[in-house]
């Protein structure tokens, strides 16, 4: 036991100041003492943070510099959202898509919505004479896609089912939109629009039948005010 | 009762503040730590959290969000225990703790629980801390007994325990609102890193409870009452002259409702008293803050006033505007909200968790029992109490370098003639 003479407390330690009053304590610390509490550790360091900031400071230049020369070359057209469009995406793919931990259902769901946004965006301001491509084929055709990857998740990690639940829902709403572009007459292509549509029905009337009680609960908690 | 009645749980009123407005300086989590009197062995209490996690389903969940409120739901992943580091009362790191809201600590002879405060408090803490190293004692093949103190795994759970009691007992007619004015902030050198700093002195119970018998108070009342002395003569006094020392000084002490009302509930369930002053004057003595401190505790205490209080905070989670907004904004509005209104109300938080009880057939493997709360930037110096059988211990936690405050409260004690044995994390080493 050492002993502080200013505070007149007793303390089990090897550090040779007092705590309170940091004057030097006095008397022997018995030989089997130990500390109450552990040395510090310093963090863990970030994965390769000058990396990461030499790529952030790169990818940001590069977006401001693209829109500096669009604008003091201005035809009419917005080109350089094309580029600054797909280093978005970039780094979305590497951060939410590869670098991040959470639900994969979230991940397959946020990723699909912004590809399908930035194919619009090339399918639109792009050079090329055929226009619509985004909105026939690759907006159904993605939809689906990505309503069986989480359909796969869901069948494989059965114990975390809850988790996807919800984003495999929110997906096959989104899948009814192709087939409301068709009735509409603003596509002509019907085939992907109707292969989407038929795809996520299915699987609404799979968990329809076999797990009403948890859909039902899943919504009940998700919604609850 | 069916344990598998239900596997999500709303958040309590006051649980669901917290996640907003937590953040690795402001980690609202606290600590209770039992000292055995034997070395702890990692894969026993591995087990022994695994057998209780059964018993508490109410903890074994991970926070979701919902469309309106955060929920709590089921959690599948395992429970895995981990060694104790320099961290008192740090953030949850979700991806260290498979989304567990409280860890389970140990290192050499301790066990210690951090919880986060949306899942409980410091009563439900106990509880669960009880019966997690009853568990253990039994698991090393100890005889020991609950005696119905302890919550044993074998039990079912009950349905009272998950209650939500503020929303049992509040009542919509009694919810006025008081305004209240920002309290005085305690100034110091902050530390760098989000450490945080603990100093516990342990004192003998019997001889704190005279001292403070004497004075007719109870001993959170005289606790409160030379706090506010210590900041008011190492920070405030002949410097009244400055704006920022013209605020009341606020200790804000919770009461634990579950002995006010009858409720057997886990979650939160607690509200406070607080005393309020401005010390503007230079001649402030330790007996007029005893009658202060009294006086506003006594009269904070009042069922009608605790009842206003709870009420007060339920009725504003019942705002229908509120209650329909999207989480995603409202999480932004009850930001700041409480930065506004909530945060800046305190000067020092002092929590009395009380008298822990163990069974007589476990009191010989136990050696002390610590309790300890979260500083933050504003509440830069916290307290908790806590007593086991004649040890009283007073654990300060404390955002900044300086540790004049602490050093003013124990010699308070030492200068009675008190013995005082401290503890510390020396977090002025780590710097």
């Amino acid at each position: 036991m050492k002993h502080c003479d200013k505070c007149n407390i007793t303390i089990e330690t090897k550090q040779q100041y007092c705590p309170l009053c940091h004057q030097v304590l006095s008397g022997e610390s018995n030989a089997d003492a130990r500390e109450t509490y552990p040395d510090y550790i310093s963090p863990r360091r970030m994965f390769l943070p000058t990396t990461k900031k030499v790529i952030l400071f790169l990818t940001i230049l590069s977006i401001v510099i693209l829109i500096v020369i669009n604008w003091a070359d201005f035809d009419g057209r917005y080109w350089s959202l094309i580029p600054i469009g797909g280093i978005i995406y970039f780094w979305f793919l590497v951060r939410v898509g590869l670098f991040s931990k959470r639900n994969i259902g979230f991940r397959f769901a946020s990723l699909t919505v912004l590809l399908i946004l930035l194919l619009i965006l090339i399918d639109y301001e792009g050079q090329s004479q055929i226009h619509g491509w985004s909105i026939d084929y690759m907006l159904p055709l993605l939809l689906m896609t990505c309503n069986l990857a989480i359909s796969a998740t869901i069948w494989i990690r059965l114990l975390d089912y809850r988790d996807y639940f919800l984003y495999l829902l929110v997906i096959i709403l989104f899948s009814l939109a192709p087939i409301i572009l068709v009735l509409t007459g603003i596509t002509t292509v019907s085939w992907p629009a109707i292969a989407a549509f038929g795809v996520a029905i299915a699987i609404l009337l799979f968990i329809v039948f076999f797990f009403p009680k948890k859909i039902k609960e899943e919504i009940k908690k998700r919604f609850h005010a | 009762m069916n344990q598998k009645l239900t596997d999500w749980f709303k958040l309590d009123n006051s649980g669901k503040i917290f996640p907003e407005v937590s953040n690795q300086r402001e980690t609202n989590t606290f600590r209770v730590q039992v000292a055995l009197t034997e070395e702890v062995d990692s894969d026993i209490l591995q087990m022994a959290t695994e057998g209780i996690l059964e018993r508490y389903p109410m903890f074994k969940v991970r926070m979701k969000h919902g469309m309106f409120w955060n929920y709590l739901d089921y959690n599948t992943k395992p429970f895995l225990i981990q060694p104790m580091t320099h961290e008192v009362c740090s953030a949850l790191n979700p991806r260290e703790n498979n989304c567990y809201l409280f860890k389970v600590l140990y290192r050499n002879n301790m066990i210690a629980i951090e919880m986060f405060h949306s899942l409980a408090d410091g009563g439900g803490v106990v509880m669960l801390l009880q019966s997690l190293v009853y568990e253990y004692l039994k698991l090393k093949g100890y005889n020991v007994t609950p005696d119905n103190i302890i919550k044993t795994k074998y039990e079912r759970p009950v349905a009272e325990e998950y209650e939500d009691a503020n929303e049992k007992y509040y009542n919509a007619k009694n919810r006025k609102h008081v305004p209240e004015q920002r309290a005085y902030r305690i100034k110091g050198t902050m530390l760098p890193d989000n450490l945080t700093g603990l100093i516990s002195g342990t004192m003998d119970t019997g001889k704190v409870l005279e001292l403070a018998r004497s004075k007719n108070l109870t001993m959170t009342e005289y606790f409160s009452a030379l706090a506010m002395d210590v900041i008011y003569n190492t920070q405030i006094r002949y410097r009244t002259h400055l704006k920022s020392n013209q605020a009341p000084v606020k200790i804000f002490v919770p009461v634990n409702l579950r002995k006010h009302f009858p409720s057997e509930t886990l979650r939160n369930f607690s509200n406070f008293v607080k005393t309020n002053l401005v010390l503007d004057r230079d001649d402030i003595t330790l007996e007029e803050l005893f009658e202060h401190t009294h006086e506003s505790f006594q009269n904070g205490m009042i069922k009608e006033e605790l009842i206003r209080k709870m009420s007060e905070n339920v009725a504003f989670e019942k705002n229908v505007l509120l209650r329909f907004m999207p989480y995603f904004i409202k999480r932004y509005a009850l930001k700041i909200g409480y930065n506004m209104l909530g945060m800046k109300l305190n000067t020092m938080s002092m929590t009395n968790i009380g008298r822990v009880v163990f069974p007589p057939s476990m009191e010989p493997y136990i050696k002390d029992v610590t309790a300890a709360v979260a500083a933050g930037k504003y509440n830069a110096v916290n307290c908790a109490i806590l007593s086991y059988k004649d040890q009283l211990k007073i654990s300060f936690t404390r955002s900044i370098l300086e540790t004049n405050i602490e050093r003013e409260f124990f010699r308070h004690f030492t200068e009675k003639g008190l013995d005082l044995k401290v503890e510390s994390n020396f977090v002025e080493e780590f710097v």
